[in-house]
């Protein structure tokens, strides 16, 4: 009766993109079951995607409807541009990276690593932001086959779907790069500066953009246009108005160079795709240093919390403190907070069009374009912007938080602990990001006015996010991807960081106001004014976040504890 | 007042999680100084019983009080006697075992001249100091039971729950668990753990409630539940399981 096991020389059926398809739709649609309001915010986030889907599709469609061949490039080009730019930028900043097929639930099958990537990238297709840029650059399609023909659309869209290829393997080789830059202790600091330079990168842009709508100088932009349309950026897009306009041969260029980033994209991530497999849960036991001095308290105390009693509160901000820097997670969001702080305000208030074309005397101008109103305006976005961090704060403990609640930690003294650990690393930032702007503009005597619209932001975003944190919290993968969300939580993040931001500067906008009426008076009001509303708003917003943390902390913890 | 009410007292507790039911209603006396086993097989509702139990999730219907206290109506008072070792809850593992240490005692408003003596004694018994500033996520299974279990004992309980103490851990340190919590209920304390495991039940327990379904089937000391039969003949007889016949899965053997 019993069977010889039999050992195949080959897997009887081959593994095709096409399952990790299903897969991912199964999980997807294993997720929404029982959960109406999962439904409701997936179907919402599909709206939205669809919405700007819309939006974007006939920006790209008009110059073809229109039957204007001469911007054919140029929008091809920048339109095709940003959304490769936003691919590679977005998931680092805002976002993160969809992870429902986790990479490591791989690791144990016998599959070869082409069939892994192909069927990852496949399943990554399968998600609105995709399905969104794929509708978007279908207005490509429409230009190329309006002003060419048949096989102008043809070449459109293979350069298309290139193009939706490297955006999506892009997202993914340099999330897991970071990824892997992070988790590693002794380059988490290169990490740093790379991500600022990336962030960086934002700036040229948006002066591009900036001199394009101020000057319309067109000849000048068609020239960009051209070269942005040789780079992998732009390679694609373009591919199909190349056709358009008779220059095929640039289009089979465009297309072999399309070719060639997705490979080598492809090959990037397949290799950092290895070293996320292995290494799942840590980087291993990197050292044991020996010899500890000082008894247990004194070692969990860092040194920049050494004024804090010890006590519960003083646990907790000890405990906050190491996390922000230990987490990877954490750390990650940390780094984000500095980038996007300091270049933010630089690039609003420089005014980039002067800068761009006539350099310093421009630049003269630019300052003097900046009001104390604008600076208010910057600086309460670097505020809101800085304080959204906490926005799930607990989704971050995940669920260990179980120890605090099983310590019963009273709900307020938790929400201040916190509050405190994280200004410990952000107010000195903030400080810094105030200086440097007001020297930058040659406006030392602002510093107050913008120190006050800062403080005040940030202290009323401290409130407000404690709030969201409690009511609104979400758990995180337990994943080595600092950068990974559970499918549909992007969509959430989203909603919730842009609540918690309006909210916040909603809040603070009396500064803002009261810069642009008061004149000269506020420049010497606003900082104590700014630190008092700020500093009452955060307490105000622990006391009362802090009442409704204790009547739902069990749900709390429920809601950021990952399911398994 | 407390040596007059049991050390834990479960009163209807239920729970259903959409339309599962997970716990149906649970009715348990853990009387103070008792080594209490809760047994049950995996899915039993064992963990979620205990969460029920600790504060860690809030039952649809019933009570818990520990030593007199309600866990739900007075929990800083019920929390304060507790020492809670939980499954499948993470610890903070970005802490050192120390910095852990300190950080649940702290956290317990201990004196931290006490903290860091206790700690460091812990560490020395559990075979944790060697360790040094290693972070508990680079522990190995049975170091981070062994951390779990000196954050539950840190603040000298009256009462340890522990959810699965022993899974995952390897003889010796399962014996050193064994002998410390063999002490601690000699010293007047009470321990309630669930396990599967029949052999470390059967050495440890002076109590054992059989849980399935959701349902306690079998409560009494141990000699009672087990009468003149071996503990698991009971546990495989109360909770019906099956055995392989020989027939299906031939194709395991050559």
């Amino acid at each position: 009766m019993a069977v010889p096991v039999t050992v195949p020389e080959r897997p009887a059926r081959r593994v095709s993109p096409w399952h990790f398809v299903r897969l991912k739709l199964r999980v997807l649609g294993n997720n929404f079951r029982g959960q109406t309001w999962r439904v409701a915010l997936f179907v919402l986030g599909l709206l939205f995607g669809l919405w700007f889907a819309a939006v974007g599709f006939f920006l790209l469609a008009a110059p073809g409807l229109a039957g204007e061949s001469r911007y054919a490039l140029m929008i091809a080009a920048f339109g095709g541009g940003v959304l490769t730019l936003g691919w590679l930028l977005l998931p680092l900043v805002f976002f993160g990276v969809d992870e429902t097929l986790d990479p490591a639930r791989f690791a144990l099958l016998p599959l070869s690593r082409r069939t892994l990537v192909t069927g990852l990238l496949a399943a990554a297709l399968v998600s609105v932001p995709a399905l969104a840029t794929a509708i978007t650059a279908a207005g490509l399609v429409v230009t190329a086959g309006a002003l060419g023909g048949w096989a102008a659309a043809l070449a459109g869209a293979l350069g298309v779907v290139l193009g939706l290829l490297v955006c999506l393997a892009g997202a993914r080789a340099i999330t897991s790069a970071f990824a892997t830059m992070l988790r590693s202790r002794r380059v988490r600091d290169l990490a740093a500066v790379l991500l600022a330079v990336l962030a960086a990168l934002l700036g040229p842009l948006q002066l591009l953009v900036l001199a394009a709508v101020r000057q319309t100088d067109w000849d000048r932009l068609d020239g960009v246009a051209r070269v942005v349309g040789w780079t992998p950026f732009g390679a694609p897009w373009t591919a199909g108005v190349d056709v358009a306009e008779g220059r095929a041969g640039a289009a089979v260029v465009k297309l072999l160079i399309a070719v060639a980033t997705l490979g080598v994209l492809l090959l990037w991530w397949s290799r950092s795709l290895e070293s996320a497999m292995v290494g799942t849960a840590s980087s291993g036991p990197a050292r044991t240093p020996r010899g500890v001095a000082g008894g247990a308290v004194a070692q969990l105390f860092p040194r920049a919390v050494g004024w804090t009693r010890r006590d519960r509160f003083g646990a907790l901000v000890a405990r906050e403190c190491r996390y922000w820097w230990r987490d990877a997670r954490r750390r990650a969001n940390l780094i984000t907070v500095a980038v996007v702080g300091v270049f933010v305000p630089l690039m609003v208030n420089l005014g980039g069009p002067a800068f761009l074309s006539e350099g310093g005397a421009a630049f003269e101008q630019a300052t003097a374009d900046s009001s104390p109103a604008l600076v208010s305006l910057t600086m309460i976005f670097v505020g809101a912007l800085a304080s959204v961090t906490l926005a799930n704060q607990f989704g971050f403990d995940g669920s260990s938080y179980a120890a605090n609640l099983v310590a019963g930690v009273p709900g307020r003294v938790e929400l201040r602990a916190r509050m405190a650990a994280f200004s410990i690393y952000v107010v000195p930032m903030l400080v810094v990001i105030a200086v440097a702007l007001a020297v930058v503009l040659g406006r030392p005597e602002w510093l107050g006015v913008m120190g006050g619209a800062l403080f005040a932001a940030y202290g009323c975003g401290l409130a407000i996010n404690a709030f969201v944190s409690v009511l609104g919290a979400y758990s995180l993968p337990e994943s080595s991807n600092p950068f990974a969300m559970n499918s549909g939580a992007g969509f959430t993040k989203g909603l919730l960081t842009l609540v918690s931001m309006v909210g916040s500067a909603v809040v603070a906008v009396p500064f803002v106001v009261a810069a642009a009426l008061l004149g000269d008076v506020w420049l010497w009001l606003a900082l104590p004014v700014g630190l008092a509303y700020g500093g009452g708003a955060a307490l105000l917003g622990a006391y009362m976040a802090g009442d409704t943390l204790d009547h739902r902390q069990p749900e709390l913890l429920a809601a950021v504890t990952p399911r398994r | 007042m407390t040596d007059q009410h049991p050390a834990l007292s479960l009163r209807g507790l239920a729970k259903r999680f959409d339309t599962k039911v997970a716990v149906a209603g649970v009715d348990l006396a853990v009387p103070t100084g008792s080594f209490y086993g809760l047994l049950g097989p995996n899915g039993a509702g064992k963990t979620t019983t205990l969460s029920m139990a600790v504060g860690l999730l809030r039952p649809d219907a019933g009570e818990a009080r520990v030593l007199g206290y309600d866990v739900w109506a007075d929990p800083v008072r019920a929390k304060s006697l507790l020492g809670v070792m939980p499954d499948g809850v993470r610890l903070f593992d970005r802490l050192s075992g120390a910095e852990l240490l300190a950080y649940h005692g702290l956290l317990r408003g201990m004196d931290p001249a006490v903290v860091d003596q206790r700690a460091a004694e812990l560490l020395d018994v559990l075979a944790l100091s060697d360790a040094g500033r290693t972070l508990v996520v680079d522990y190995s299974a049975g170091m981070k039971k062994k951390i779990g279990l000196a954050c539950a004992l840190l603040h000298g309980p009256r009462l340890l729950v522990l959810d699965e103490p022993f899974e995952a851990v390897d003889p010796v340190s399962a014996a050193l668990i064994r002998d410390i919590l063999h002490r601690y209920v000699g010293g007047g304390g009470t321990v309630i753990f669930s396990s599967h495991v029949m052999e470390v039940v059967e050495r440890l327990c002076s109590h054992v409630a059989i849980l399935a379904e959701g349902r306690i089937k079998q409560v009494g000391t141990l000699a009672e539940v087990r009468g003149d039969r071996s503990l698991e003949d009971v546990f495989v007889e109360v909770v019906g399981g099956r055995t392989a016949t020989g027939e299906e899965l031939s194709w395991l053997s050559r």
